[in-house]
């Protein structure tokens, strides 16, 4: 009786460990619930109004688009079934899949994608994605399993905006009903049924049984569960607490590849990482310095400190696996030839800058730190300073005037959310991008690189654009407008016991086939 | 008393107006715009220009600031800028579990931190004094983060006794009380300490001795209630404190409460937010106070207010 008292707390956990093991053994009957831990709270349901790639990767538990991209970022059909493009490059058939139905019953059809699509090509909406899919002139229902997409100006990559993760089709008869509180009521065509979202705690899923995929999806209940420190997602792993956890912090990867229960898995990404130079002013305005930059910092040394490894070092200015990407190899690591292009731009003792990263995370922290270090050894005497969000915004993000922004070397990323070089291109480099419209921070202007990627815009020719974004790409990494650093890895941790479930490589996961052994 | 308790409660009214106005300008001076961080880094200037009209923030600010203070004097203090969910309803959600976590981890220490603390007090100098103020100062140095860390690795992880995130059952409640407990008792242990054995010299506790009064009785009757007054005082401030949500302890063991909230909303510049949660605590700590004034006339009859 004495020892049954002092060890109760263990015996109950072997008694229900033991249970545990029986229902699990018996396929049949056990609810398959899957913990999923994720780095943050999600800002909304609505992915037509979500800016974050979590929320619109949650999303996907309810809602389909008409296209998507599968786990290695190939663009695949899902509510449609192909599509046509016109011979302008201003008109889009898309064919429908038949015999979808939405949660609430309703049919799926060419009238649910216009009422979608005209939803948020209003701007009375006020959505947050209304810029990507502003292109739209009209959508016209041509029978119910074909629409028209007609566009304003010729844009190629259109079939990549409606894979974006924010392209999902919402059930019309939801939309008439919740209006604005659609985003706390989701009904989409997923192959999960929206069940309860505690805001403060986790976000719930059961599974739909008139899902139009036979055999899926394979678990019971998918719970989203948002815990906020990185070594706390870390540790929920091993006790069990989730079997699913992205990102993970670098230092806790090799703590995890011990544990038995876990998998470590560091996947490939399109998360492109950078330096930006601001060609404005002295003395970035002289492409030998930037290229001299470039020579002075050593990219695997990068890679190796600041990323413990899970990245590798940039080989041109989009990373490979995004669509028409080109690689020009490693810039080598020379600090020799750096001084000697310092010299010859007239700073042969180097100079004094600003190195400010847009992230203040430990990561963030330790680039800025080995990039200070190694842009020392070339007399380049580099401030550093990691912004705070708000701060980054003030400082770069919302400058009027370009000629007095005070930014000079800044710490980025980006990675490209349409697969497809336009959208890792032309927010970042092209002049109409500057701030405060969008993120090219190096004040960049190249007449080349911005005629190819209007160029490309206007042609749906695969041949054509891979030379013109192949020419704007090569003048990219001529004038150096950045120090192209690393592309980063999808770090993540998966119980052994669950598949199915990938992180993309642009932070976006990939679920469809989720299941627990 | 009850006149005192009513003029006090008036007067809370002035002192949340002022501020309700310094947070305001305070939120507004923050670098940043809301309307931009809202709408993301792919967002365009137009499509920033749409969030900021749909944010109200488009208008002039003194505009603005009459519209919150309007709102706020009706009970209404909008929407989140970040979830577009009443800022009510996202602070009522996570108040319970900030509550039940600061009472939980205030009743153990300050059960531990008042016994420790007359413990060193009436063996002053000697072992138990030692081991207790050593637990004190070792409460107060160690950071809460590395405490949570080194409970979850030890109870969680190694030991799978306890879980390490969330607030579902009890269970959940006895890590985060303990790594969020451990300096507040370590700091009442220090002031019962020094109050006890500044009200042990006293006359009457000498006179009570003197009487006959047995050991016991002179220390948990006479000194005890005249040592509260410091202590009880201290016990409001970490109280109030702990009400704020403790940011550290409620981001390590996931905890669905005000702490969390406030960084998400300090993060992403969400305005209502940030007001409402600072005019919550200072209400909090107002009234807190409140209940410390009217205790000390409880412990202690002779203190009257005028």
């Amino acid at each position: 009786m004495k020892s049954s008292k002092r060890l109760p707390s263990f015996r109950r956990l072997l008694i229900a460990g033991s249970l545990a093991a029986i229902t699990l053994s018996a396929p049949a009957f056990a609810a398959k619930d899957v913990v999923l831990a994720v780095a943050s709270t999600f800002t909304t349901l609505d992915p037509y109004d979500a800016n974050d790639t979590l929320s619109m990767a949650v999303a996907k538990s309810f809602y389909q688009g008409l296209f998507s991209f599968d786990k290695d970022m190939r663009m695949i059909n899902v509510l449609a079934e192909g599509y046509e493009p016109g011979t302008d490059g201003l008109t889009y058939t898309v064919k429908l899949r038949s015999g979808v139905k939405f949660h609430d019953g309703t049919t799926f059809d060419a009238a649910a994608v216009k009422a979608n699509f005209d939803r948020v090509t209003n701007p009375d909406n006020k959505l947050k994605r209304y810029a990507l899919f502003n292109r739209i002139d009209k959508t016209e229902v041509i029978d119910p399993q074909t629409v028209k997409f007609t566009l304003k100006e010729p844009f190629s990559p259109f079939i990549n905006v409606l894979a974006h993760p924010s392209g999902v089709i919402i059930s019309p008869a939801a939309l008439q009903k919740y209006g604005k509180e659609i985003a706390f009521n989701p009904v989409g065509t997923g192959p999960f049924v929206f069940q309860e979202w505690k805001q403060t705690d986790y976000l719930k899923v059961k599974k739909f049984d008139g899902f139009w995929q036979q055999g899926l999806p394979k678990v019971d209940t998918l719970t989203w569960k948002p815990v906020t420190d990185n070594n706390t997602r870390a540790t929920v792993m091993q006790t069990g607490e989730a079997q699913f956890a992205y990102p993970l912090p670098f230092e806790q990867a090799e703590k995890l590849k011990q544990s038995d229960k876990v998998e470590v898995i560091a996947g490939s990404s399109i998360v492109q990482r950078w330096l930006s130079m601001n060609t404005l002013q002295k003395p970035f305005d002289d492409v030998k310095v930037r290229q001299a930059v470039n020579y002075a910092i050593n990219k695997e040394a990068v890679a190796k400190v600041a990323f413990a490894g899970y990245a590798v070092p940039a080989e041109g200015p989009v990373p490979p696996g995004v669509e028409y990407a080109q690689s020009f190899g490693v810039w080598p690591y020379d600090p020799a030839k750096a001084k000697q292009l310092l010299a010859e731009a007239g700073y042969p003792n180097g100079f004094e800058t600003t190195l400010w990263s847009a992230y203040n995370h430990s990561t963030a922290q330790k680039v800025i730190e080995v990039a200070q270090q190694q842009l020392a050894q070339v007399g380049i005497k580099a401030q550093i300073q990691a912004l705070e969000a708000g701060q980054r915004v003030e400082r770069v993000e919302s400058q009027p005037d370009p000629q007095k922004a005070p930014v000079r070397m800044y710490y980025i990323g980006w990675s490209s959310s349409t697969g497809e070089a336009d959208w890792a291109l032309r927010p970042l480099l092209a002049s109409e991008a500057w701030p405060p419209g969008l993120l090219n921070t190096a004040y960049y202007k190249n007449e080349l690189v911005d005629t190819n990627i209007a160029k490309a815009l206007n042609t749906t020719d695969k041949a054509e654009k891979e030379k013109l974004y192949k020419a704007a790409q090569e003048q990219i990494w001529k004038d150096a407008p950045w120090v192209f650093l690393v592309t980063e890895k999808m770090l993540y941790a998966r119980a052994k016991n669950l598949s199915g479930i990938y992180v993309m490589p642009d932070a976006s996961y990939e679920y469809s086939e989720i299941d627990v052994k | 008393m009850l006149s005192y308790t009513l003029k006090r409660l008036l007067g809370l009214i002035p002192t949340l107006l002022i501020v309700a106005v310094l947070v305001f300008m305070f939120v507004h001076m923050l670098p940043g715009d809301p309307a931009r961080l809202a709408a993301g880094p792919e967002a365009d200037a137009a499509t920033v220009e749409l969030v900021r009209q749909d944010l109200g923030l488009d208008k002039p600010l003194h505009v603005q600031f009459v519209t919150f203070f309007a709102n706020a004097l009706r009970g209404e203090f909008g929407r989140s800028i970040r979830t577009k969910r009443p800022v009510s309803q996202e602070i009522a959600e996570r108040f319970m579990p900030t509550l039940w976590l600061t009472l939980a981890s205030m009743g153990w220490s300050v059960v531990f931190g008042m016994g420790i603390g007359i413990v060193s007090a009436v063996w002053r100098n000697r072992w138990p004094d030692r081991l207790g103020m050593t637990l004190a100062v070792s409460g107060i140095s160690f950071p809460a983060f590395a405490l949570g860390m080194l409970l979850m690795q030890i109870f969680s992880v190694q030991l799978g006794w306890l879980p390490s995130m969330g607030a579902d059952s009890w269970k959940h409640y006895i890590l985060p009380s303990i790594t969020l407990g451990a300096a507040v008792a370590a700091v009442m242990a220090r002031f019962t300490r020094s109050s006890f054995v500044e009200i042990m010299q006293e006359d009457f506790v000498r006179t009570a001795r003197a009487k006959g009064v047995g050991e016991p009785t002179v220390v948990l009757k006479h000194c005890l209630r005249n040592a509260m007054i410091p202590v009880v005082t201290m016990m409001g401030l970490q109280f109030g404190f702990l009400l704020g949500g403790s940011i550290v302890v409620e981001v390590v063991f996931n905890w669905p409460g005000m702490g969390r909230l406030l960084i998400d909303a300090v993060d992403m510049r969400d305005y209502p937010i940030i007001q409402t949660e600072v005019l919550l605590f200072s209400l909090e700590f107002i009234l807190i106070n409140l209940v410390v004034d009217v205790l000390y006339a409880v412990i202690n009859p002779t203190i009257r207010f005028k």
